[in-house]
């Protein structure tokens, strides 16, 4: 489950990270951009590659908010017991004893 | 979002509806399959693996015929240069690669997935590996199963070394696309790659070996946004790989030389072929599903089996939900494939690709910007003559080395003053080019005039050649 978590906020993340990378950077040259007032002396490349990390993940905390918001109003009211063991009945890993967080 | 609601409320309890979404996933071992289907996607492989691997190499003007240098933010394509400016051209290929997606949807189906997405052919490359290393669907299956002896190991290694080899070639390929592919090598081979580039070849590597080696059909099942939404583009003309109930059901297995009419029995053996050379593991007698990329596997499959059995081929078979419906000929089904979705899909396409094309071939070769100098506004340069300061953004957009005239016009007495002109400017370079204007206001000129640059670009190598004039107007400030 933890895995497809991370999935689920790194894929769609990199999708839109990509594109959003291949606009900025076709609008704007990295050569006249400036971070706090100071021209940025790093390569096209670096400037490229660290711009795409950037953008991957303000997506990917797009992504995260989506799945923290998808959790319905039953899950928030009746499920906010850590022991997932001792939650009421229909909440998520009840059945799971391993499942618990600690 | 719904069903999950539902099932909540139903009092099942949540962890099997996520169960349910993403089961755990089962190897699917795609059994070896030969045919007309086949062949055809070998094919593909075969062409767009050359192109991919061997188009990096070919030179052109002496440079690399495509090259997609970001580092100078220019773009190499054979002939032409495409410049940051030029994004419209960008637009234009996505819309047209948009709508040739929507046209070959809506005609055949996922005849991208099939047969030339690069998931599929990477997958259909990784697995031929696997197949000559490791044998065919149930030698793999056994070895997968038996306990870890050297031959295992050793077959193992073997496969992943030669997926990890192929895959570290495409990403340096890859990366090779950015950067000029025979400084690379000789980078590569010297160890003496810059690190964004070393961290590139082998992100792209490791990618290629996940995807085409670990999560072939989960990439389409879980990862591809157009597996999702390719549904909205069928309609029930659309050729899908159907499986034709009518004439296979009831299935059931037969000795060859009985008569399935007499047993009560349809077409279908029943033998489970089509379900073990599909490389996402489903069975398409069950109809269609989404996570039917449309390779034809089956088809080839079953259609080998037909023969064996004396029965014509075609129990599987690309059809249209109607032509099986109103049991079409192949004249009623051609005869479908022009109807307005489809042709709407061809005019937009040919509509834009004309204008590309024309846009393209009458491109001007030479970009100007004028950029007005603010400080100092203007000076007064005391015999009566205002000077004003611009900054010209010269740009020679294509490879030919071009000489540079400035003009101006729009005031009495109005000159140009700049020490570099003539410009001689390399192909596909710019300058960022000073320039002054001397002019003698007339009484009443006060405030901002309109004037005009003319620029006026020669062929250096070829005088006769017709020269390019740019037109830019420009403000002209009086004290």
């Amino acid at each position: 489950m933890t895995a497809q978590r991370w999935i689920h906020i790194l894929w769609p993340a990199f999708i839109v990270g990509g594109i959003g990378e291949g606009i900025f950077f076709t609008v704007f040259d990295p050569a006249d951009l400036s971070l706090f007032g100071e021209p940025l002396v790093a390569s096209r490349v670096a400037i490229y590659s660290a711009g795409f990390f950037c953008f991957w993940a303000f997506a990917a905390c797009s992504s995260a908010l989506t799945l923290f918001f998808q959790r319905t109003s039953a899950e928030i009211n009746r499920c906010p017991i850590p022991d997932p063991t001792q939650r009421p009945p229909g909440c998520p890993k009840r059945e799971d004893p391993n499942a618990c967080c600690g | 979002m719904d069903t999950r609601v539902e099932k909540v409320d139903a009092g099942k309890p949540l962890d099997a509806v996520e169960q349910g979404l993403y089961e755990i996933r089962k190897k699917i071992y795609p059994r070896a399959v030969t045919g007309m289907f086949a062949s055809a996607r070998w094919s593909l492989v075969i062409f767009t693996q050359v192109l991919f691997y061997g188009l990096a190499w070919l030179p052109w003007n002496g440079r690399q015929a495509v090259l997609f240098d970001l580092a100078s933010r220019k773009f190499y394509i054979f002939g032409l240069v495409f410049w940051p400016q030029d994004i419209v051209y960008l637009t234009v290929i996505l819309i047209l690669a948009a709508y040739s997606l929507f046209l070959f949807t809506a005609v055949a189906g996922r005849l991208w997935c099939g047969y030339a997405c690069p998931q599929t052919v990477y997958t259909e490359i990784f697995m031929w590996i696997e197949r000559k290393v490791e044998g065919d669907r149930l030698a793999r299956m056994k070895l997968d199963k038996s306990p870890a002896t050297a031959r295992k190991v050793g077959l193992k290694l073997t496969k992943h070394g030669l997926w990890i080899a192929l895959a570290l070639w495409t990403g340096f390929t890859f990366v090779g696309y950015f950067t000029p592919i025979r400084t690379l090598s000789h980078d590569v081979l010297a160890f003496a790659t810059g690190p964004w580039e070393t961290f590139w070849m082998l992100f792209y590597g490791f990618a290629t070996y996940g995807n085409a080696g670990w999560m072939r059909e989960q990439v389409c099942k879980y990862m591809c946004p157009y597996a999702r939404f390719q549904g909205v583009m069928f309609d029930p003309d659309t050729l899908v790989i159907t499986y034709d109930r009518e004439r296979g059901e009831p299935r059931g297995s037969r000795s060859k030389s009985a008569d399935p009419a007499k047993q009560g029995l349809g077409s279908c053996v029943d033998c489970g072929i089509c379900v073990q050379v599909c490389p996402t593991g489903i069975d398409i007698r069950n109809g269609l599903q989404y996570e039917c990329i449309g390779c034809a596997a089956c088809i080839d499959g079953c259609d080998q089996v037909m023969d064996k059995m004396g029965y014509p081929r075609g129990l599987i078979r690309y059809s249209t939900e109607n032509a099986v419906r109103d049991k079409l000929d192949r004249q009623g089904l051609i005869r479908r494939v022009f109807r307005p979705r489809v042709l709407l899909y061809t005019g937009i396409l040919l509509v834009v690709l004309v204008a590309a094309v024309t846009t393209l071939a009458n491109r001007q070769p030479v970009k100007v910007d004028v950029i007005r100098d603010r400080v100092p506004m203007s000076v007064d340069n005391g015999d009566g003559k205002v000077e004003n300061v611009y900054r010209l953004q010269i740009m020679n957009t294509d490879e030919t080395p071009r000489r540079f005239e400035v003009s101006v016009s729009g005031m009495p007495g109005i000159e140009v003053s700049s020490r570099e002109l003539p410009l001689e400017l390399k192909g596909a370079s710019q300058r960022m080019l000073p320039i002054r204007i001397r002019a003698l206001p007339q009484a009443g000129d006060h405030g901002s005039q309109t004037i005009e640059f003319r620029v006026t670009a020669t062929a250096i190598d070829n005088p006769s050649q017709a020269p390019v004039t740019i037109n830019e107007t420009a403000r002209f400030i009086v004290p």
